[in-house]
Parts: C-alpha cells; structure tokens; sequence
C-alpha cells in the first residue's frame, strides 16, 4: 500500500532521477572540443596515477628496503592524483556517477592504515552475509575467506555469525587487560606473564552491550535452527589464514549450545589460546609483539556431519597445480587435521576434465562425534567394523569436491587449504578455505651439492610404511624420541623430533628443531602446513619411526619433493653446519606485512569486465578499481556525448574492422573524408598515423585468433576476480576510442586486462613527429607479465625505441624520425598490439622471449603447440 | 675464514630488520643492527667492524657523526650513508668525510649488496 509517507518519497526519488536526466539532456551544448580536453585530461592523470601504482608496487615487492615514510611521502601524491582525475571525471560527466564516495571510502581504509586515522569498522558482531569486503580485518581471515565463499561464490556455509576484533577489543578494555599485556616497567624485554593474562580472559565478562547484543544474535540462531541446534566456535585472528595459516594454533570449540553463557565462556577460550606456548611462539615468529595480534571469532553452526576432510587444490610437496587431494574420514574432520589417523586419500586429475586417478581406502580406526549426551563435548569412538574400511566418498563425490574446490582456488587465485563436511541428507557444506603453501618448482637447485653426494656408506634405516614427504629437505642431528607432550620443555636445539603422530604442540620447538619424523600424519595436517610455513624437514607416516630410531642417536634425513626418503645412521658434519637455521622471509616481518596489506587497497584490479553488473562504483575495491571505473565511463562518456543526435549529427563513430578492437572514432580535423557512408571502416581513414596502426593490426594472422588456453597457473597472483568467472575469457566487448586527425592519433586501448596508448604525431616535418606507446597490465601472473613486456621490448628496440620499463609496465619513445619511418613504426607497433594480446599466457619461459620476438620481426605470428 | 660483518644503524626497524634479513641470509655476512646512533657507537668502540652502513637523520647521534667517528677509530672501515630524501647537501658533507656510497631509501637491495661487495677487503 503507498502511504503518504513512501509516496513523497518515491516523488522525490522521482523528481530527482528526471531532474537529473533532464539537466544533462537539456543542458547547454559543450564544445566537442572542451569534452575532449576533459576526456584527455582524465586520460592524463589516470595513467599518473598508474605509474605511482606500478612504482609502489615494485619498491614493496621485497627487492627494495623501504620504511613507512615512503609511503606517507607518495601516498599523498597518489590520492591527490586520485582526486584531481574524480574531479575532471566529474566535469565530464557532469558529476553521472557516484564515484567520490568510493574513493573516500578506499582513502579512509589506507589512510587508517598509514596514519591510524580514518573510521574503524564499529560493528561488534556480524552474520557472515553482512560482512563487506572492507571488513576483512575486522572480522579476520579464516571468517572473511568464509564471507567471499558465501556472498561471491553462493557456497553452501552454515549459517554464521562473527564476533568482530571491536568485541575483542571491547573485551580487553572492559576487564582492563590490555594494562597486564604490557611489558613490566623498567623489564621491558621480559615478557607478561601469559597464564595469568589467560586468567583474567577466563574472569573476565563481556561488556553489557556486548552481551545484549550477542543475547539477540542467539536467539535468531535458535529460531532459524531450533533449541538443539549447536555451534562450532573458531578463531579468526586478524591475520590468519592470510599469509600464514596459524593453523593449529588457536582454540576451536565444538558443539557449543547456543547459550548466552556457554558461548561466552567458549569465546574466552578462544581468546586465551592467543596466548597459549604454541601460539605466543608462533606470533613471535610472526614479528608479533606479546599481545598485539587481535583476535575475531566465527559462531559457525555446528554440522552434524557423515563424513569430513580435507582438500589441497595442489600437491604441497612437489607444487604440481594439476593435482588435487582431498581426504576424508567418518564423522568430525578433527582427526584429519590432528594427524592420528589413517584416513582415506583421493587424487584428482585436472585435465580437459576431473579425473580420480588415486583412491586409497584408509583403516580408519576410530572416528570423533558429537556428543549428543553432553553439548559441548565431542567423543572419539571406534569406528563400526563394517564402515572401518568403507570409503567415505562415492567416485561422484570426490568430483563434486574438486570441482567445488577448483572454483574456490581459481575466485582466491591461489593454491586453497580447504576442510569440508557432508551431512546425512548429502549435502557438502565448506568449513574454511585458506591459501596452501606449495614448495615452489625453482627450490630443486638450491639444495646444497654435498647434501646430495651424502656418504652412502652410512646404514640405510627401513620403516614398515614408506613415509610420506610434508616437507622436504636435508638435516642431521641427534633424535629426539617425544612420549608425551610435556617432554618438549626439554627438547634440546638442533635435535630431531621422533613422535608417534604429529601435533600443532610442535611449534614451540620449531625456531630450532632440524626436522621432524611421525609414525602417523597426513600431509593436510595442522602441523604439516606449519612445517611448510617455516620449511622444517618433515616426514609423516613411517609407521614405526619411534621404535626403529633410537633416541638420542645421530641421524641424517634427505626428503626430496619425488616423495623419495633417505634416512641413514651417523652424522654428516657438513649437512649438520649447512642445515641448522631456517631461512626467515620477508613476509615473517610484521612491518613488512603491514605495508604489503596498504597495498591491497590501491594496486590489485577487480573490476575488469565493463558489461558485468559488478561494474559499478559501489564495487570498487582499490583504487586501480576507481582508475578503471573512471576511465571506461569516460571513454562511454564521450561516445553518448558525440552520439547523441539531439544536438547534431554524431560524431564519434563506431569502426568496422575484421578483428574485435572496439575502437570509436573521434575526428578532431582531416582525420575522416567530409562525408562517410556507414559503417565506417578503414579504408575511410584519411588519418596518416591511424592508417598506419590499423594496418598493423589487421595484418594477416597478427590478431591471433589460435585460443590460448589461461589455466589456474595463469591466473594464480592475477589481478582480477569476478569477470574472470564470470566470463571465462578476456576478450571483453571493449569501447576504445582513437582521437584523430589528419596528422594525429591518439589511441587508448583496452584489450582485456591490459591497456595500450599510442600517441602519434606523423607530418612532413620530422622534427615534429614522434610515436609515444604505452603498455601495461594482463591477466596472468606478474612473472608471466613481465615476460611479455620482455618481449615486446625485444622488438621495440629493433625499431630505434627509447625504452623505459617498471614492473609491467613498458613506455617506449621514438621522435624525430621521418614521416616515412612513422608510417612503417606505426604498422608494426599496430602488429605487435595485435601480437601481444595473449602472450603473456604463451611464453612459458626466458628462452620463449627470444623465440617469439624471433618469429614476430620474421613475421611468423602464429604460436607454437 | 672468517665472515664479514656489517654494523647497521637506523631508526626504523622494518629497515634494520629487512637489510640485515638480506645480508645474513643471502650473503651470509655477520650483521649487527642497532636503532640509534649513540648505543652504535658504544659498540664501535668494542668491536671493529668491515662495513658501516647508517642512516643519515637519527634522533641524537646523527649518520654523519657515525661516519666521523667510524673514520677516526677505523679508517679503513667502508660506510654508506641512507637517507630518506635524495638530499644532494647531506651527499657532499658525507663525500668529504669520506662516504663510501651513498642511497636513498627506499633502497635496490641488489644495489646495496653490490655496493658493500665493492667495498669490502
């Protein structure tokens, strides 16, 4: 029913759309000449923008040492930069599009980043479906991965609710702990005291607010899910799940009631584990000072589940991208993720299509559920003789699996770490997605030669089970048999750790343990991606290591990324020295880490696809989004502008060429003959310089039309996201407009991800004429980019190109050189934007830049099988 | 034979932290880092060092009375000079006294390394 009240409002909203509509059509004709100033200025500053962009990205990529002050001195420039484009967009568009409140929203988040200003998320508790891209810190990493899955992918997630870090923090404040986090005055290198912090957590209450409001969350929950229905309560610390998994680390609380009090007191637990041994030692590996690392948890309503695991979209030890394993056990996946038992192990095939190429039916001797008799509890019980050696999956369902898990690591771009649950009614709800650490392929060569040349006259030890690699690598020292886990107080440094199945405990020790051997594990344990992240020789599933090796014995260990395993007696002197410390990356530096996220704010591309509905304002995620956004709205701008036949004839035209360039035309004088009869194509272009490039572009077989096909690998670390599944491809419909005159082209070119400028003047008078060429972007990985610019400078420079390169990004100039000459340049640079589209998928490797920039100035452009 | 070592000072310890992340691991030098000029020298006067490498504008003992003082106990010890800005005043006070190279940050790690390498013995 329309009350007076809405009715004034749908006038308004009315009065305001046709207002509006009625103002830019009635509006006072603009100059063609005035648009394309603006059109041209926005084009100026965005590509300004862009270099800064580029610039930052290469100085934070780990081969420069930088502080913060490099990025409160650019920064500045790049928003201002940001500002002054928003602005001429604005004129342009005679202020069409709501773009400002982006931008401010993306300045707001950087600047809180950079200066601690800015306006912190202020929600305390929040249901999964309201979590918004820019909240990911506040809800933490595991919660926020669920978000993404839940709200862009539209997977199957049990209903959830996060406890934000404002509650953590609100907690803190309320029971005045973070006063006891502090180092004692006058000790500051002594550490608090952790157990007591964990007693005040345990003590403490939660703020009345906080409690009213978690009072009402529960009671939707219990309403949508019944009185029975239970929670599974996690930990989402800010950076887990991130760079580093923490995996292990922190409490995850099963089977929770929902009940005010019983989740109260689960959450404590979770917030306490931050400063549990393992996990202190963890963060402090992590560059975290003692109590700075701020903790959300996830309320994830608890399956009751048939079977569960684990899958890797890769294989961990060996990096194959064309492998993916899933494990599964009965009941509850906690014994996946503990390492205690055998459980089921399938190996998928990516191909053409998915294929099972391995399935292996584990023992799996008992199985953990819930303990309906006492919520908040869970049981391991034997698992039934009948269902023992039964597995958990049917062939259909391990392909559901990896196809659902191929999805998730083609939206994140990265190899995923990721724990599912099947219900009894069949259905597969994910648990957690995360990235996996996979040993990179160049690893190989730099195991030390000596290593590989161990002295073979050492005894070979024999396991009843093969082992399995988690992580490989070479180490020697004293063993060092565990029965219990307290035994790690005493374990000595350097020694290597004999258990009977791995454990998350292990990460106490791991700053000096040289590797690790466990009779039982899998290599989708905690502990497993533990000893990924800190590159800890590990072996798991000996079978009988604790009872072959004698404790305190000397040992040496090869484990190789073939799975191959070498276990001798005695010591080698040289691996002993070469082996004891671990190489600490860049990203183990808080700061480091800190400054690298800053960067998620401005550099990475999400909205790519100009026809998808995600492309709007409001979907800006980066400030390369805001770049994006305003330049394609320009470009659209300009032809409604010149299209609209209200005022005139149009004058910016659509050209029909054979390849899919999408370029309009904008005549700024003798560019096209006084009268045309459409479609226009390009024998009507009387523009020297645009003839040139056009017959570049069009020559026979430069515009490869051979498909090139852009694999997981491809897009692995890529910049864009959601039109890359959305579409499946790159070749968007594009609206690239060619300003033009007789003398004069200037082409912006967007061809999928990667953007093209030519800037050509070509007249009779060479010291006027020059080719100025731009090139930046793609959709592949910024190795496989690189590449391409490689390339393309390989042949640029054949041409006589002054060539600067940064990152991706190539600008090459060529002036004073006769018309002549400009036409030929012209012609061969339009053939190499033809050319280069696809290459940066194509060229595999350093020598495929030679051959391929060998083919081109031959004029051989197809590409080889 | 015994490994180079490298004394770093700088206030800013994401600095400190990556170049001697850099330095130990990856040219297997001995690196001590220190955040302000004045426990630096205390140190310096312990201990000789192959290689100084000191930003120029700390809080009290500035980079270039590190570089005087390096130059008066060690004379043959090499130093190279950071600064946030490319500052060419600061640049011709480190030459005279001098310098042995001289960055702005943010630094080429490639191009420090290869800086020190030509420095050291």
């Amino acid at each position: 029913m329309t009350t007076p009240d809405n009715a004034s409002s749908i006038i308004k909203t009315l009065g305001d759309s046709t207002t509006k509509w009625l103002r830019n059509r009635f509006a006072k004709k603009r100059p063609l000449g005035e648009i394309y100033r603006y059109f041209k200025k926005v084009l100026e500053s965005n590509n300004h923008a862009l270099e800064l962009i580029t610039d930052m990205g290469q100085k934070l990529d780990g081969s420069y040492i930088f502080d913060i002050n490099y990025i409160k001195r650019i920064y500045p420039e790049l928003a201002d930069t940001l500002r002054t484009s928003i602005d001429l967009f604005n004129r342009l568009t005679r202020d069409n599009y709501a773009i400002e409140p982006a931008f401010a929203h993306i300045d707001s988040l950087i600047s809180e980043m950079i200066y601690g200003e800015g306006t912190a998320g202020d929600d305390s508790i929040l249901f999964l479906d309201d979590v918004q891209w820019f909240r990911a810190r506040e809800v933490g990493g595991k919660s926020f991965h669920l978000s993404e899955l839940k709200n862009n992918l539209r997977l199957n997630i049990p209903d959830t609710f996060v406890l934000t870090t404002r509650a953590y923090d609100e907690f803190l404040q309320y029971n005045g702990l973070k006063e006891i986090m502090l180092p004692a005055q006058g000790d500051e290198a002594r550490q608090p005291n952790a157990e007591a912090v964990q007693d005040a957590i345990m003590a403490g209450s939660f703020p009345p607010h906080l409690e009213e409001q978690l009072d009402n969350i529960l009671q939707t929950m219990q309403s949508r899910h019944g009185s029975k229905a239970t929670l599974a309560v996690r930990s989402s610390a800010e950076e887990e799940d991130d760079l580093f998994s923490f995996a292990g680390q922190f409490e995850t609380i099963l089977n929770v009631p929902i009940v005010k009090q019983d989740v109260i007191r689960a959450c404590k637990k979770v917030y306490a584990s931050l400063f549990d041994a393992n996990a202190l030692a963890y963060q402090a590996r992590l560059d975290y000072a003692f109590g700075s690392l701020r903790m959300a948890i996830g309320c994830v309503l608890q399956i009751d589940p048939v079977a569960s695991g684990v899958i890797y979209t890769a294989n961990p030890v060996n990096g194959n991208v064309d492998e993916i394993l899933i494990n599964a056990t009965w009941g509850l996946g906690t014994s996946v993720v503990d390492g205690t038992i055998e459980v089921d192990n399938y190996v998928v095939e990516r191909g053409k299509s998915l294929r099972i190429r391995e399935s292996k039916v584990g023992s799996k001797e008992y199985m953990n559920v819930l303990d309906s008799a006492q919520p908040g509890r869970i049981r391991e019980i034997p698992t039934p003789d009948d269902k023992k050696n039964l597995p958990c999956l049917s062939p259909a369902l391990v392909l559901e699996l990896a196809a659902k898990a191929s999805d998730i690591e083609k939206y994140f771009r990265t190899p995923q770490d990721i724990e599912w649950a099947l219900d009894a009614a069949g259905s597969i709800f994910l648990l957690q997605s995360r990235p996996l650490k996979i040993v990179s392929p160049q690893v190989k060569a730099d195991l030390p030669r000596y290593a590989r040349d161990a002295d073979s006259a050492h005894r070979p030890f024999l396991f009843k089970k093969p082992g399995i690699v988690v992580q490989k690598g070479i180490a020697a020292g004293n063993v060092y048999v565990l029965h219990r886990i307290d035994e790690l107080n005493d374990f000595p440094k350097g020694a290597i750790l004999v258990a009977h199945s791995d454990s998350p405990h292990f990460i106490r020790i791991m700053p000096f343990v040289a590797a690790i051997i466990t009779d039982t594990g899998s290599v989708t344990s905690h502990m497993a991606s533990v000893c990924r992240e800190f590159g800890i020789p590990t072996i798991v599933n000996t079978g009988d290591a604790t009872k072959i090796l004698q404790h305190g014995g000397e040992i040496t260990l090869k484990a190789d990324e073939s799975g191959e395993i070498t276990i001798v007696n005695g010591l080698d002197n040289s691996i002993l020295k070469s082996k004891q410390q671990h190489i600490r990356k860049m990203e183990e530096l808080y700061e480091y880490r800190r400054q690298k996220y800053i960067l998620r704010h401005i550099a990475p591309l999400n909205l790519v696809n100009p026809l998808a509905d995600e492309f709007t304002p409001a979907k800006c995620r980066t400030l390369h989004d805001i770049l994006r956004f305003i330049h394609e709205k320009s470009v659209q701008e300009l032809i409604a502008i010149s299209q609209n036949g209200l005022f005139g004839k149009p004058s910016l035209l659509r050209l029909d060429l054979d390849v899919p360039a999408g370029i309009h035309v904008l005549d700024i004088g003798g560019g096209l003959p006084a009268k045309i009869k459409p479609p226009l194509t390009a024998d009507d272009i009387a523009s020297l310089p645009f003839k040139a490039l056009l017959k570049g572009m069009t020559w026979k077989g430069a515009w490869n039309t051979q498909a090139v096909a852009l694999n997981v690998k491809d897009f692995m670390g890529s910049v864009g996201r959601f039109s890359v599944l959305a579409s499946g491809a790159s070749g968007f419909a594009e609206n690239n407009i060619a300003v033009i005159s007789k003398e004069y082209i200037n082409l912006h070119m967007s061809l999928g991800y990667h953007f093209n400028l030519v800037d050509s003047y070509c007249s009779e008078k060479a010291a006027n004429n020059h080719i100025y060429f731009r090139f930046v972007g793609g959709a592949t990985d910024i190795v496989k980019r690189s590449r391409r610019i490689k390339l393309i400078d390989k042949i640029l420079v054949e041409f006589g190109f002054n060539i600067n390169i940064k990152g991706d990004l190539l600008i090459a100039r060529l002036s004073h050189v006769a018309q002549e000459e400009i036409i030929e340049t012209l012609t061969m640079v339009g053939r190499l934007i033809a050319y280069a589209r696809q290459m940066d998928a194509v060229l595999r490797d350093e020598s495929d830049v030679e051959l391929y920039a060998g083919r081109f100035l031959e004029g051989n452009f197809e590409f080889v099988e | 034979m015994s490994k180079y070592n490298i004394l770093i000072i700088d206030d800013e310890k994401i600095v400190c932290d990556m170049m001697k992340l850099s330095l130990e691991q990856e040219e297997g030098y001995e690196v001590e880092s220190f955040l302000n000029g004045a426990a630096a020298l205390e140190r310096l006067k312990e201990k000789k060092f192959d290689m100084v490498v000191t930003d120029f504008k700390m809080k009290g003992i500035d980079g270039l009375e590190v570089l005087r003082t390096v130059k008066q106990l060690y004379p043959k010890t090499a130093v190279i000079m950071i600064t946030a800005f490319a500052n060419l005043d600061v640049a011709i006070e480190a030459l005279r006294e001098d310098v042995h190279d001289f960055f702005p940050k943010p630094i080429k790690i490639k191009d420090l390394k290869e800086s020190i390498r030509r420095a050291l013995p």
